[in-house]
């Protein structure tokens, strides 16, 4: 068991690879590349309340509010997402006044620094989306957290301040998490 | 060479049931066969649904797992499927067919492409199920299950088979039970066939057997007969040849008168002893009419002791017990001698050296009443308990041939049995033998005996005498004595020839002869009494059926053969009841 999560850890890159290969825009199996494959997969492990879902024929809106890590590949790999008939959308907001934020069903949150991260957040909390936040950039908890664990992209997820927000998490995705907050 | 052909030819019949029982058998293990193999059919379909529904349950958790890559959950969740024993390895591939996660339980390497998997044939059952992401093929699961292992399997069906077996087994017991019992029933019919023919055999020689006892009855009654008549014959020779001797000496005209008087005496000695002798014959045939007197049998033994010591000899002492009490009898008073003087005869011949002969009297007291017991004692030879036995038999005898008819005490058993009386026999081998002759007591007062010896005999009444008697010499004789006796004779020599003659002349007295052909003497006697009811008749006989059976009718009885003196006494009474009648 041991031995094979040690030969997992040491095809990690390899298994991003794969991954990146699925979506023919990512070339490169980097950590950035990973999270950017994983951040539209999301919408498919979350249940929203009905009122905060996406209208028929309205697509989730993923939104990176702060600084933008991902660039063009994140609206490659949100292209190939369907689910339930709702494609994935990018928008981008530099910071988060609640108007621009209110259609957000997935917010990426990265301040310059922790507080105007938190700030973000604060605000995002007024409403249920699905906030998600990097350790690389900042200390600030979103409600799932992307960590490096053995080399590899991993994440942990605060299941009791989602459900708070209504936003109702996978068990499947749970699974996956390195630490799940009750 | 029959038989074993019967043999065959059984066994043949046998067949069509051990045959069906076979058959069945056969069948019944083709059904358990088909079962079987149902059975494991539908086994395969269950473990195989079993198995897709688990490749399923599986892939259905792998979708996250594979859409983000993680290999190590998917290698978790396939770990997960380790807990069914059956699963003999799971693999997980990705979209493009490479092996990412799985195990085998075997620990060999695993096929490290989904292509290269398929080309391998399972002896298991295997199953894949695609890992959907939405409409989305992300992955693929492919588990193999193990089928139960043989061993288990076999247990199954061991417990079906074993079932079905028994069935079978049972199947062609009963068949073969069945063939057996019919064999057995067809035995069964043939012995009971031989069981009748042995039963008909059987019944014949038990029909054979009882004609041989019958004719071996016929046979010993004809040496019996044998063995009387050459008694009797002996007997009566040696009295005949005294008498035929004397006679033929009387026809001397030479004889002196003293002479010509010892011849006369030795004839009418002879003929009383051969008188004796078949009224002995009568009395143990039963047949002769007793005629019963009231006797003192104290007074009787003590008149007899002269006579027992004539006839024992000098060897013997005689000694007697008398009873105190008065001992009388109803009998025969000759019969009565007869058989005493019998038994004391038996009791010489018992003691050949000599000895004491005791003749006790006493009355004896029992439930029928009072019995008056004459014992005749001697310390003789004595018998044992067979001889006991037979000694009252017919023509049994102890005695050398010649020596004794054998008549003796069985003429004494029949006397007394006819007297209301009995006969018993104490004896011991070596010690003697005492002979209990027992008779019912009378109360009656004992007749006067009667004048033994008459020398000179003349008929007291004189009268007209009808002499009937069909035998010519015994008539002459008769006619002879009544002439002598001084009575008118008139000679008859039938029934019909003496009604005849009573009719055309009066007659006093009527002697008749019993047996005659034609009329008997007795009807005779009763068609006389309706014609002549006053006239006396007196009947004579040697012996006669009619007179043993119903008696004389009260009229007297002339037993021959008769000494004159009797015929005198017996007209004589006959005479003086008429005249006692007339006045």
């Amino acid at each position: 068991m041991t031995a094979e999560r040690f030969l997992s850890a040491a095809c990690g890159a390899l298994a991003a690879a794969w991954l990146l290969a699925a979506s023919p825009a990512c070339a490169q199996a980097s950590e950035q590349a990973v999270k950017t494959a994983f951040l539209p997969k999301f919408a498919r492990y979350i249940e929203l309340a009905p009122a905060a879902q996406p209208a028929a024929g309205q697509p989730y809106y993923l939104c990176i509010l702060g600084r933008d890590p991902f660039g063009q590949q994140l609206d490659r790999a949100a292209a190939s997402e369907v689910i339930d008939g709702h494609a994935v959308a990018v928008r981008r907001f530099a910071d988060a006044s609640p108007a621009a934020v209110g259609g957000c069903h997935i917010a990426f949150v990265a301040g310059a620094n922790d507080q105007a991260t938190v700030a973000m957040l604060l605000t995002l909390r007024r409403q249920p989306t699905l906030t998600v936040t990097d350790a690389r950039i900042g200390k600030a908890h979103g409600m799932i957290h992307f960590v490096l664990a053995d080399g590899r992209v991993r994440f942990e997820i605060d299941n009791a301040g989602a459900a708070k927000r209504g936003v109702t998490i996978s068990s499947r995705l749970l699974a996956l998490a390195v630490q799940v907050k009750q | 060479m029959k038989r074993v052909a019967i043999r065959s030819f059984r066994w043949f019949r046998n067949l069509p049931a051990v045959a069906a029982a076979g058959l069945v058998a056969l069948v019944v293990l083709g059904a358990a066969t088909a079962i079987i193999l149902q059975s494991e059919a539908s086994y395969r379909a269950q473990k195989s649904e079993e198995a897709q529904v688990q490749a399923g349950i599986l892939a259905a958790s792998l979708v996250a797992p594979l859409d983000f890559g993680d290999s190590a959950a998917a290698q978790e969740a396939a770990e997960a499927m380790r807990v069914n024993r059956q699963l003999r390895g799971v693999s997980i591939y990705d979209p493009s067919g490479k092996r990412i996660a799985g195990f085998r339980r075997d620990g060999q390497k695993p096929i490290p492409t989904l292509a290269e998997a398929r080309t391998f044939v399972s002896p298991g059952i295997v199953a894949e199920a695609p890992v959907m992401r939405g409409r989305q093929q992300i992955g693929m699961v492919r588990l193999g299950i193990d089928r139960q292992p043989l061993d288990t399997r076999f247990g199954r069906y061991a417990v079906i088979a074993l079932l079905v077996l028994m069935a079978a087994l049972l199947v062609v017991v009963l068949g073969v039970a069945q063939a057996m019992l019919r064999r057995a029933n067809r035995e069964l019919a043939e012995r009971a066939a031989a069981l009748g023919e042995a039963n008909a055999e059987l019944t014949h020689q038990i029909a054979e057997r009882a004609k041989a006892e019958e004719q071996l009855r016929q046979a010993q009654k004809m040496q019996a007969l044998g063995q009387l008549t050459g008694g009797i014959a002996h007997d009566f020779n040696n009295l005949l040849t005294v008498i035929q001797g004397s006679a033929d000496m009387l026809r001397r005209p030479t004889l002196n008168e003293d002479r010509r008087q010892r011849f006369a005496e030795a004839i009418v000695e002879a003929s009383a002893r051969a008188a004796g002798l078949t009224s002995q014959l009568l009395a143990f045939a039963r047949r002769q009419p007793l005629q019963p007197e009231v006797i003192d049998v104290n007074a009787m033994i003590a008149g007899m002791i002269d006579l027992l010591d004539r006839t024992l000899g000098e060897r013997f002492a005689i000694h007697t017990d008398l009873s105190g009490e008065v001992c009388m009898v109803e009998a025969d008073r000759a019969q009565l001698a007869s058989a005493v003087l019998n038994i004391a005869v038996n009791a010489r011949d018992a003691m050949p050296d000599g000895g004491t002969l005791k003749i006790a009297t006493q009355l004896v007291h029992d439930d029928t009443g009072s019995l008056v017991a004459i014992c005749v004692t001697d310390n003789g030879t004595g018998m044992d308990a067979e001889t006991i036995a037979r000694a009252m038999e017919p023509f049994f005898t102890t005695k050398a041939a010649g020596k004794g008819t054998g008549l003796g005490l069985s003429q004494v058993y029949g006397f007394t049995t006819q007297s209301g009386g009995d006969l018993r026999i104490d004896s011991t081998p070596g010690e003697g033998t005492t002979v209990h002759i027992l008779l019912p007591c009378s109360t009656a007062l004992p007749a006067p005996e009667a004048e033994a010896t008459q020398t000179e005999t003349r008929a007291a009444r004189i009268g007209a005498v009808l002499m009937v008697e069909d035998n010519e010499e015994v008539g002459e004789f008769a006619e002879a004595l009544l002439r002598e006796l001084g009575h008118a004779v008139t000679r008859a020599r039938s029934g019909a020839e003496a009604l005849v003659a009573a009719a055309e002349r009066p007659f006093d007295v009527v002697l008749t002869d019993v047996v005659m052909p034609g009329m008997s003497g007795i009807e005779l006697a009763d068609q006389l009494h309706i014609l002549q009811p006053t006239l006396p008749v007196v009947l004579t006989t040697g012996y006669s059926d009619e007179i043993a059976r119903s008696g004389a009718g009260g009229r007297p009885v002339l037993l021959k053969p008769y000494r004159l003196e009797t015929l005198a006494k017996v007209l004589d009474d006959a005479l003086a009841g008429v005249a006692a009648r007339d006045g």
